[in-house]
């Protein structure tokens, strides 16, 4: 352990940071979309008719947001098991991660919905659309047209928070730079360069979704 | 500020300068002087590694590698002070004198280069661990299978070379999650030292795990850092002491139910 | 070696204290720290403006575990010895540092212009407007994100015991493998992550419904 840094292993490293990055990719986008799907759900759960319904997504959603994401990860992985439940890795991470994303995406969604206008909903009814129409056709759309920053900074926090999966020996990003330090013993070198790889990856990722945002979600909305 | 006492600040900060250096040099000189001068050995072991090292329900740590640990610190006359540490973290611990010395340390080339070892002090193999029902016999029959393995260690490297390819290899950073994938299913397999299946297979799971064959015989060294002759003298001294009078055997009927064979501290082609 | 769930209790709860301790220290740390970054990222110059954006932007779009390494793996390169508890500290404490400078930056901006003003025709120059009339609004403003900002502290302390810090979740991890019972253990250190935040995600909730912002 010399007192300059030691980055000669780059090259052949990689083929293992490209892979790795390459899954937490995989595994933010699976996320993004059934987060989102699922916070969608918890949304319209949280203003239910039914005050049973109201209660277990206020329960859900306070649950998860007051305890680690390590700790809900490793029940998931380990803890399920003992009730016959068993996800191999990717498949837990994932569901970790969705169940995580969507307890604030449900905050940020339903604060949505809130903040359409309810006129919206009059004018569209008042046009003999069906409630189900009207909520994916009108509300929905400029729902998330107003919380979609919010959103997208959720889902950048949880991209960041992933790295964690590594913990359950999915093969994603974190996971191929402790195996590269554990070979070579030079351990600050590894993550100083896996660092940067996950600031682009952020960075990419936002403006990703703000030019995609735009040109899907907010077409034909003033 | 006059002349006079900017010398004399200059004075002090270069005598403190030179103090500094000296003492800093003298840490380094000799580091079996420095656990006598500390009065404590300061030792590496883990922490969910039974029954070598794991913990009672206060906590405390029991285990080979605490009996162990207690006498070399009672022959070197000082008080023992026991660090638990990870795989991943404990070479770093090592060299940064965060620890002086560690136990169950198996020895390899790559390990040579950065820390010292003294003789042998424990058996150690590095068994494939499954469940009844799975028929594994050989290295051919990973092929296919998922198993779980702590990362670094040299059931890594061991399971790495003789699963070559096809073998779905799940790493994780501590024996306790390698054990707990394993008994949750969620991995077929695990390699992990024999004794320390041996805990798992006790523990009476429905599947039945068994040992299903022995990848390499690995005996568990001290770790030391490396250039400290004095300090290996006097451990493997009292190692030596160990295996002369009995008091190994006695660990390891206790920990391990079994006597202490002398074969098993030599390792195969090392 | 049989636990009892006593037991197991009890020495999650022992090792809870570590959490609760940590927590506090990056908090406090992080404060002391985040003020002084948040002095440069409103500074007037934009050279310390930006340096301040690039320390944020830093920790704010890096994983804290990768925070935790480079700490954890840093230090000895500095002369420091390679310990737990000092990284852990370090790390979260400026982490904390970015997160709530750029927390109480929103609480500066959402005070009104005009306060500024008045401070300024007080004879006062910029760092005594900024100490005496502008933070302290800042501050009140910006208590309900800080507090829930403490939370998320909370939960973070989690990732220490990836480096080998003895905290709640590593016990939890160790005391599994003494007893094998995943449900049990977990569950329990689960409650206990809930009971120390959730007092404190209540307690948000409640001063952002009195904070009163100011148009």
């Amino acid at each position: 352990m010399g007192n300059s840094l030691d980055f000669s292993w780059l090259g052949d490293a990689i083929k293992l940071i490209g892979t790795g990055a390459a899954m937490t990719i995989l595994l933010v986008v699976v996320t993004a979309f059934l987060g989102t799907l699922l916070s969608i759900l918890g949304a319209l759960g949280r203003t239910s008719r039914y005050p049973m319904i109201r209660r277990i997504v206020k329960a859900y959603v306070e649950l998860i947001r007051n305890t680690p994401f390590l700790a809900q990860l490793f029940f998931i992985f380990f803890g399920l098991p003992s009730l016959g439940i068993r996800l191999n890795p990717i498949v837990a991470a994932i569901l970790a991660m969705t169940i995580n994303l969507a307890a604030y995406g449900t905050e940020i969604v339903a604060a949505g919905l809130a903040a359409v206008p309810t006129g919206q909903r009059e004018a569209a009814q008042a046009l003999g659309l069906r409630p189900r129409l009207v909520f994916v056709k009108i509300v929905l759309p400029q729902a998330l047209k107003i919380i979609f920053p919010a959103l997208t900074s959720q889902i950048v926090i949880m991209m960041l928070e992933s790295a964690v999966v590594s913990q359950i020996s999915v093969r994603e990003l974190t996971y191929e730079a402790d195996l590269l330090q554990a070979r070579t013993f030079l351990a600050f070198e590894t993550y100083l360069v896996v660092t940067l790889v996950y600031l682009g990856l952020s960075v990419a990722l936002r403006r990703l979704m703000f030019a995609g945002g735009s040109k899907f979600i907010f077409s034909g909305q003033p | 500020m006059t002349k006079f006492s900017t010398l004399r600040l200059t004075g002090l900060a270069v005598a403190a300068l030179v103090c500094g250096l000296a003492f800093g040099a003298a840490a380094r000189a000799d580091a079996l002087d420095d656990i006598t001068k500390a009065g404590v050995l300061k030792v590496g072991v883990f922490g969910d590694f039974p029954p070598f090292s794991s913990v009672t329900s206060d906590m405390s740590l029991q285990g080979y590698d605490i009996d162990v640990a207690k006498i070399v610190a009672d022959a070197l006359k000082v008080k023992l002070q026991l660090v638990t540490v990870t795989g991943q973290n404990r070479i770093p611990y090592l060299t940064e004198r965060r620890a002086d010395i560690l136990l169950s340390v198996g020895h390899s080339a790559e390990r040579e280069k950065v820390i010292d070892f003294t003789a042998a002090y424990a058996p150690y193999y590095i068994a494939v661990i499954g469940p009844k029902a799975l028929k594994v016999q050989d290295k051919g029959d990973l092929a296919g299978k998922s198993i779980a393995v702590n990362r670094g260690t040299l059931e890594d490297t061991s399971l790495t070379e003789a699963a070559a390819s096809g073998a779905d290899i799940k790493r994780f950073d501590n024996y306790n999650a390698v054990i707990q994938s394993f008994l949750a299913g969620q991995v077929q397999l695990m390699v992990v030292g024999n004794d320390v299946g041996a805990g798992v297979l006790a523990r009476q799971v429905a599947t039945q795990p068994e040992q299903k064959f022995q990848l390499m015989t690995s005996p568990d060294h001290i770790g030391l850092n490396k250039n400290e002759p004095r300090l290996k003298q006097a451990l493997n001294d009292v190692i030596a002491k160990m295996l002369a009078d009995g008091t190994m055997n006695t660990i390891s009927t206790k920990w391990l139910n079994r006597p202490l064979d002398l074969k098993d501290l030599k390792s195969n082609g090392q | 070696m049989e636990f009892t769930l006593w037991d197991i209790l009890r020495n999650l709860l022992l090792a809870a204290r570590w959490t609760v301790l940590l927590s506090l220290v990056a908090f406090a740390g992080g404060g002391i720290a985040g003020l002084f970054v948040l002095l440069l990222r409103i500074s007037k110059r934009p050279w310390l403006r930006r340096a301040a954006e690039m320390y944020i932007g830093a920790f704010q779009g890096t994983p804290l575990l990768m925070q935790l390494f480079l700490v954890f793996f840093g230090l000895p390169l500095l002369g420091f010895r390679i310990e737990a508890w000092t990284a852990a500290v370090v790390s979260l404490t400026l982490f904390a540092s970015a997160f709530l400078a750029e927390i109480w930056r929103g609480g500066v901006e959402a005070v009104p212009r005009g306060q500024w003003e008045a401070a300024a025709s007080l004879g006062l120059h910029r760092i005594r407007q900024l100490r005496l009339v502008v933070l302290p609004q800042a501050l009140t403003i910006a208590r309900a994100p800080t507090v829930g900002f403490l939370v998320q502290l909370v939960k973070s302390t989690a990732l220490t015991s990836i480096i080998g810090f003895d905290e709640l979740l590593r016990t939890s991890n160790a005391i599994n493998n003494a007893t094998f019972q995943p449900f049990t253990v977990y569950g329990l250190g689960a409650l206990i992550y809930f009971c120390l935040c959730f007092p404190l995600t209540q307690y948000a909730r409640m001063l952002e419904r009195s904070t009163v912002i100011p148009k």
